[in-house]
């Protein structure tokens, strides 16, 4: 029953609507704002858990224990921090391009938004099923490189500046070995379908066919998420924030959200592709198939938490080195390598 | 090479994540101090014998007292130290006879006033002189049947 609680919600909605006398375009139409509207529920919360849990596990890394006197064991801290924040006054600096700056932060949020409508939350539970799903992820996900560079123009200064443009160089590097490296994976299941690309995992998850694939995939998405060891956009001791610097209140607060959905987007996609997506592992199905994909997902956070708060951030040379001159050809040699297995495979008759 | 330091990095670190915390919950559950811990100074009234030593032994003149004559004895009736200029180097401590002025593990001595600050340690009456000569010629008879 817990299966398909969610599908069933939808269909008792969609009834309800239709016995009003909606017309069924009409129905399909509310229908989906309300799964948008869930859907941006669902990022925000988690992003404001994930706040708390990025500061629990950096604080358990580091031998202390983290926020724990707001709410529960500390469980409003970031409820009571963005508060803060809402309260505070938007500064506007001179010779900024007001337009610019004040609809980046705002716009931050439309990318992961976008990019979820198309992710499968479980059996069946995919807001928007297309059958580019990969393709349009990874185009609707570069979107936001624009608007960090955007915002960090239109603030006139110069250590916003320099982080923009560090955001376009790094991004623009490391989404060549993202793609190449999920190209693999496209291969081996012959699909764009994100959901196709799941039930093709039924018997081998991809990561055990395409354990490089899924290494250079999670190099670049911590890259691509502006992450440590990758933070060079954002590196506090070099560039203070980078595009954020001139950014306070709410502004501010958008953007550190949005890394957050960043974060669980490209998690959620590297479950998809690599980790079987709502698939249960060893026949578990008494689980719910939404629970597993959260799970994995929140495995991958995990990691790129961890990951964060273990290594130093890279120079900027060697990032740029680190990327092309390492993973593209390692990406590169990883289709080549898909490709003559998958013939020789198809040969042998398998 | 070849990433074997970043796993060793990832295991010392996920060795820390499962391991001891450091953070003392501090107001709520106490800081331990170390046994030779210079905190607030305490007295107990009862062993002192007045005789004035840390007063003199203090090198800047933070401790007042004020005694008083009872029987043969002295008896205490004033103990005051200015601690704001106190630098708790514990020559007072150190020059008791009797053990009667000591640190202790109390760290929070801050006030909302510079006047609060100073310790009122020791502010009582005198005994009155009679009944403490019944005390002594009873002690001093109890100690010669004795």
């Amino acid at each position: 029953m817990l299966e398909s609680i969610f599908i069933e919600i939808a269909d008792i909605i969609r009834y309800w609507f239709l016995d009003l006398g909606t017309p069924e375009l009409l129905t399909e139409i509310i229908l989906m704002l309300i799964k948008l509207s869930a859907i941006l529920g669902f990022i925000i919360v988690n992003a404001l858990w994930l706040v708390y849990m990025e500061r629990k596990v950096a604080a358990y890394i580091q031998s202390r224990i983290g926020p724990i006197h707001t709410g529960p064991k500390g469980l409003l801290q970031t409820a009571a921090d963005i508060l803060k924040l809402m309260g505070k006054e938007i500064i506007l600096p001179d010779g900024i391009n007001r337009i610019i700056f004040i609809l980046m932060p705002i716009l931050i949020f439309v990318p992961p938004l976008m990019t979820w409508a198309v992710i499968p939350f479980g059996r069946d539970m995919t807001a928007v099923d297309i059958d580019m799903g990969v393709f349009y992820i990874l185009a609707v996900g570069s979107l936001s490189t624009i608007i960090f560079w955007a915002a960090g123009w239109a603030s006139n200064n110069k250590y916003s500046l320099i982080g923009g443009m560090r955001v376009v160089a790094q991004m623009v590097s490391y989404e060549l070995p993202l793609v190449l490296g999920l190209l693999g994976v496209v291969m081996i299941s012959g699909s764009l379908n994100l959901n196709q690309i799941v039930i093709a995992q039924d018997n081998v998850w991809f990561i055990f066919t395409q354990p490089i694939a899924f290494l250079i995939y999670l190099i670049a998405g911590i890259s691509e998420t502006n992450r440590a060891p990758f933070d060079l956009v954002e590196g506090e001791s070099e560039i203070i924030a980078g595009p954020y610097t001139e950014y306070s209140g709410m502004g501010f607060a958008l953007f550190f959200l949005a890394e957050y959905a960043n974060m669980m987007v490209v998690s959620a996609v590297c479950t998809v592709m690599f980790l079987g997506g709502w698939l249960a592992p060893f026949g578990m199905d008494f689980i719910p198939s939404w629970v597993w994909f959260f799970l994995k997902m929140y495995f991958i956070i995990f990691l790129f938490m961890w990951i964060r708060w273990t290594y130093p951030r890279m120079r900027v040379d060697h990032l740029m080195a680190f990327g092309w001159k390492v993973l593209v050809p390692l990406s590169l040699a990883n289709i080549f390598v898909t490709g003559a297995c998958i013939y020789i495979f198809r040969g042998i008759g398998w | 090479m070849f990433g074997k330091g970043l796993v060793k990095g990832l295991k010392i670190t996920w060795k820390r994540m499962l391991g001891k915390k450091q953070t003392v919950k501090y107001p709520f559950t106490k800081i331990e101090m170390f046994p030779r811990f210079h905190g607030r100074f305490v007295i107990d009234p009862d062993k002192c014998i007045s005789c004035g030593l840390c007063v003199n032994a203090c090198p800047n003149k933070v401790i007042q007292l004020e005694k008083q004559k009872v029987g043969t004895k002295q008896y205490l009736t004033k103990y005051t130290m200015k601690i704001e200029y106190c630098l708790f180097c514990g020559l007072c401590v150190e020059v008791c006879p009797k053990d009667a002025i000591n640190f202790s593990e109390i760290i929070d001595m801050n006030q909302y006033r510079r006047e609060w600050v100073t310790l009122k340690m020791v502010d009582r009456d005198a005994p009155v002189e009679t009944i403490d000569d019944n005390a002594l010629i009873d002690s001093s008879s109890s100690h010669k049947e004795g």
